[in-house]
């Protein structure tokens, strides 16, 4: 009886070392990957300077539509009367019919200012993140449109799937507390 | 005057980016409006995150070996799959910190004490009460919990088998990730688009074939894909409280094996004694001959096909790939193209990336197929096991501490 005991301590004593070995060897691989500990989440966020406008963030996002979306940054805007990102190059008039537009769902709002300056502004709701308008602003116009991941939709995956489908690897990861790569401000 | 400060202040913000078009000069003294972008939605602080973790590992780990109650697990389950899964929506999991554990500890850069809170601690549970983490709080298992139905028993060698599947899910998919390819491990979670009600349609319909699976074959994503199974069944091998069927004597009555949904009940055996401990030693020889032939064959086939096969994914592959099968008249088709010629790339500097990163992952993937075979080998010694077992008892490795077997067990009655 009393060497079984002895036994079942040793035996006791082994299993405490290796939960202790396991224990730390979790602790110094978490300790090592760890060696500068950040505060604060990261999320995701699109370059706008590497964005070749693909078309990707539209389809490949978890989310249906998209928490890419075009945004403006209206001091490089030209306030053109005929802008580049807003009317469709064949666009037989310029005025605001469905037909003249690139935006496939409407969402850039022409507002005129003064002659000859028309604002243009994007209504997110219905912008699904295609890039058709940055991609023909940035070609032909002052590329004042671009797209940025929307941070209240964004779902911060820990993988972001457009961020693997992107063909520019233009997604980076940026602190939460200065979430946007504003064109205008870059 | 006033006026031609803003021009220059503005002149100098627009400096570097394409200005075709000058900005206006508004004579009706229409001001430039500023777009707005909504800050980071987090529901929840990194502190919170990790609080609410321990505080459902806690909670759990008391109901699975204090109330030793099933209802009390499965409704805090639900509780937790409404929580981790359906309001705080998957990410970041366990699961996927694997990957960025694995690339912290690689390549530094270093890590957010959140990922790495939810990476080590449902480890230090199962190394201390077993695999508490899958019992109740882990979102994935607990949505296929729901769906267990009719479980088949699956036969012994198939689940032998089946369950590489999660040790080649980890190894080869830290080959991938600690390469740069990308996180595998999460492009293959099943469920992330049912957590959010907003998914591509594959990743929908995939996520309902492994619900449906999951009615007949008990948890398969949890048994047969998990690669964190992988690390969370070896820390409960060593468990230092780990789950009993019973805190009584067992009577032998066998209702807990007709219950157990993945097949974790260890039935009771003599110790193998005179013809049959040779016949074990014959094998165990075997083995020990066997065992290097696994780890070369693995660790070959990882070097020549596995690593090629991972490469492909990699992005400067995949954009010499679409360089060689594209021509000038087809280049457009492929924006990847585009994209290096914007920043610069060139064809031969393209190449020669392509090649060392090839090369990297071949060395990786030999050395994931080495322990691979090695993993096996070890598993299969560990199949003639000598030592004898009187009771019914929950298998270490399975178990994964959903409390099917409390309710039934005639101890249990009694006691209750």
């Amino acid at each position: 009886m009393a060497g079984n005991e002895r036994q079942t301590t040793r035996r006791n004593l082994l299993s405490w070392l290796f939960r202790a070995g396991t224990g730390s060897v979790i602790a110094t691989l978490v300790y090592r990957a760890s060696g500068v500990i950040r505060g604060g989440r990261q999320v995701w966020q699109l370059d706008p300077r590497k964005c070749i406008q693909c078309g990707k963030c539209e389809t490949e996002c978890v989310l249906q539509p998209s928490a890419v979306k075009c945004t403006h940054g209206y001091v490089m805007c030209g306030y053109c009367k005929l802008c580049f990102g807003y009317f469709k190059p064949d666009a037989s008039r310029l005025d605001e019919a469905a037909e003249n537009q690139i935006c496939p769902t409407g969402a850039i709002n022409r507002k005129f200012i003064e002659t000859p300056y028309f604002e243009y502004t994007i209504n997110e709701p219905l912008c699904t993140g295609c890039g058709l308008c940055v991609k023909s602003c940035a070609n032909f116009g002052n590329g004042s449109l671009y797209l940025q991941v929307r941070q209240d939709r964004c779902k911060n995956c820990n993988t972001c799937r457009i961020a693997e489908a992107c063909p520019a690897q233009a997604f980076v990861r940026v602190s939460e507390h200065s979430p946007y790569l504003l064109k205008e401000k870059l | 005057m006033k006026g031609a400060g803003w021009m220059l202040s503005l002149f100098a913000l627009t400096a570097r980016a394409e200005s075709r078009f000058p900005q206006p000069q508004f004579d009706s003294g229409h001001v430039v409006p500023q777009a707005f972008h909504p800050p980071v939605m987090a529901i929840v602080s990194e502190w919170m995150d990790v609080a609410l973790l321990l505080f459902a590992l806690g909670v759990a780990t008391w109901l699975v070996h204090r109330v030793r109650s099933r209802r009390w697990i499965l409704a805090f389950s639900i509780l937790c799959l409404a929580w981790f899964g359906f309001i705080r929506q998957g990410c970041f999991c366990p699961i996927g910190t694997i990957q960025n554990v694995a690339v912290a500890a690689w390549q530094g850069g270093g890590l957010a004490w959140g990922i790495a809170a939810f990476f080590a601690l449902p480890l230090l549970f199962a190394i201390l009460f077993g695999r508490i983490f899958c019992a109740a709080v882990c979102p994935l298992g607990a949505l296929q919990d729901l769906f267990i139905i009719r479980p088949q028993r699956i036969p012994r060698a198939w689940n032998a088998v089946l369950r590489l599947a999660p040790l080649i899910v980890l190894l080869f998919g830290l080959v991938y990730t600690l390469n740069g390819a990308g996180y595998l491990i999460c492009r293959m979670d099943p469920f992330v688009g049912l957590f959010r009600r907003s998914a591509p349609l594959p990743l929908l319909l995939a996520g309902m074939a492994v619900l449906l699976l999951g009615m007949v074959v008990a948890r398969p994503y949890c048994r047969y894909f998990c690669p964190y199974s992988v690390l969370l069944e070896g820390c409960s091998r060593l468990a230092w409280k780990p789950v009993h069927i019973t805190t009584e004597t067992c009577i032998n009555c066998r209702l807990c094996v007709g219950v157990c949904p993945v097949d974790a009940v260890e039935i009771p055996r003599e110790a193998p004694t005179g013809a049959t401990r040779v016949v074990l030693f014959r094998r165990f020889v075997k083995l020990m001959v066997i065992a290097p032939l696994l780890v070369v064959g693995f660790s070959t086939a990882g070097w020549m096909k596995v690593g090629p096969l991972l490469a492909a994914a990699h992005p400067v592959v995949k954009t010499r790939e679409a360089m060689q099968v594209s021509t000038p008249a087809t280049e457009a088709l492929y924006p990847a193209i585009e994209a290096a010629k914007k920043q610069g790339q060139t064809r031969e500097n393209l190449e020669a990336q392509a090649e060392k990163i090839i090369e990297k992952f071949r060395t990786g993937s030999a050395v994931a197929g080495g322990l691979f075979g090695l993993i096996i080998a070890l598993r299969m010694l560990g199949i003639s096991q000598l030592r004898r077992r009187v009771e019914h008892e929950a298998d270490r490795y399975n178990c994964i501490a959903c409390g099917r077997c409390y309710p039934v067990c005639p101890k249990n009655i009694e006691n209750a």
